[in-house]
């Protein structure tokens, strides 16, 4: 028996389970639904797309081309008196209006106070070991140590130094920020011009 | 021989650049102590300060000390310091505020422009 014969098949039944076979299953057309339905409820799901959406920022500053600010030009300091207190009192003023600071003195080389504005005379005392100091910095071949700028904590001290045969004095000036050496040079010139004749 | 003229000039230089600062000054012959110029002058001051000076004088030169340069400063209570200062054959006093004068100003300005000054006087 090698051949088998299949007479004993319903012809009806058989199409009836190919008509099941074929058919979409009931199971997966209710999931089917039931997904379309989620879908339509749930809220749009945020998809990552391949590419970045454009982004909403702040529309970007136009570049405008600013001249830089014309630099003031500070006026020589004058005297018109011949008084050393009244010349110190000028250069005080003329320190204080010209240049970027909050307090401004004259001190001897001992670190005595002379004119003060804005500063203590402990803070002004420092002047004495700091030129003394610069004795020995001096020795150097080439470094001249007649102005500078020192930390003092809250505040830098901006000073230049001015020699006369009375011996030396000191202008400093208190601010955040150290003069510029545009500035300390126009510090010195105005410290000679003042102390010259004291 | 000395030109008063020129210790009155001075002792106005000194009076402009202390400023109310100086209290009172005197400029007086050591030998005989006569105030030769001065502003609110004070005689008992004058003697007083010859005979500290001569003492001072003395007593450095007997412990071998270097003898006496240009001047003396002596911290007065009250906020006052008083200055004297060696002219040679003169001396001269001044006392000053310590709240009003600075004493680098008295020091570095107004004492070297007042002995050089009472030097071209005595000249």
């Amino acid at each position: 028996m090698t051949d088998r014969s299949v007479s004993w098949t319903d012809a009806e039944s058989v199409a009836r389970l190919l008509a099941r076979a074929t058919a979409p299953r009931r199971v997966a057309a209710a999931f089917a639904r039931v997904a379309s339905v989620t879908r339509s409820v749930r809220p749009p799901a945020v998809a990552r797309p391949s590419t970045p959406p454009p982004r909403v920022t702040a529309p970007e500053p136009q570049l405008v081309v600013v001249a830089p600010p014309e630099p003031i030009p500070v006026p020589k300091l004058v005297h018109l008196s011949e008084n050393p207190s009244d010349r110190l009192d000028t250069l005080m003023a003329w320190t204080l209006d010209h240049q970027p600071c909050t307090g401004a003195f004259v001190a001897d080389d001992n670190g005595l106070t002379l004119a003060a504005h804005g500063i203590s005379e402990a803070h002004v005392s420092l002047v004495g070991p700091l030129l003394s100091a610069l004795m020995g910095v001096r020795t150097i071949p080439g470094i001249d140590a007649t102005a500078g700028a020192l930390w003092l904590g809250n505040n830098m001290m901006s000073w230049v130094e001015a020699r006369t045969e009375r011996g030396a004095f000191c202008l400093g000036a208190v601010g955040a920020e150290p003069l510029s050496t545009e500035a300390l040079n126009q510090l010195k010139e105005a410290l000679e011009v003042t102390v010259r004749d004291l | 021989m000395i030109d008063t003229k020129l210790l009155d000039l001075a002792v106005q230089d000194l009076r402009s650049v202390l400023r109310d600062g100086l209290i009172a000054t005197d400029i007086w012959d050591r030998t005989d102590g006569l105030s030769l110029a001065g502003f609110n002058a004070q005689p008992v001051a004058v003697a007083l300060f010859t005979r500290i000076t001569t003492e001072l004088e003395s007593s450095m030169a007997d412990s071998n000390f270097p003898p006496l340069a240009r001047y003396y400063l002596i911290d007065l209570a009250g906020n006052h310091t008083a200055a004297v200062l060696n002219h040679g054959s003169l001396l001269q006093g001044m006392l000053v505020d310590n709240k009003r004068a600075n004493l680098g100003i008295l020091i570095s300005v107004a004492i070297p422009r007042m002995i050089e000054a009472v030097a071209k006087a005595a000249r």
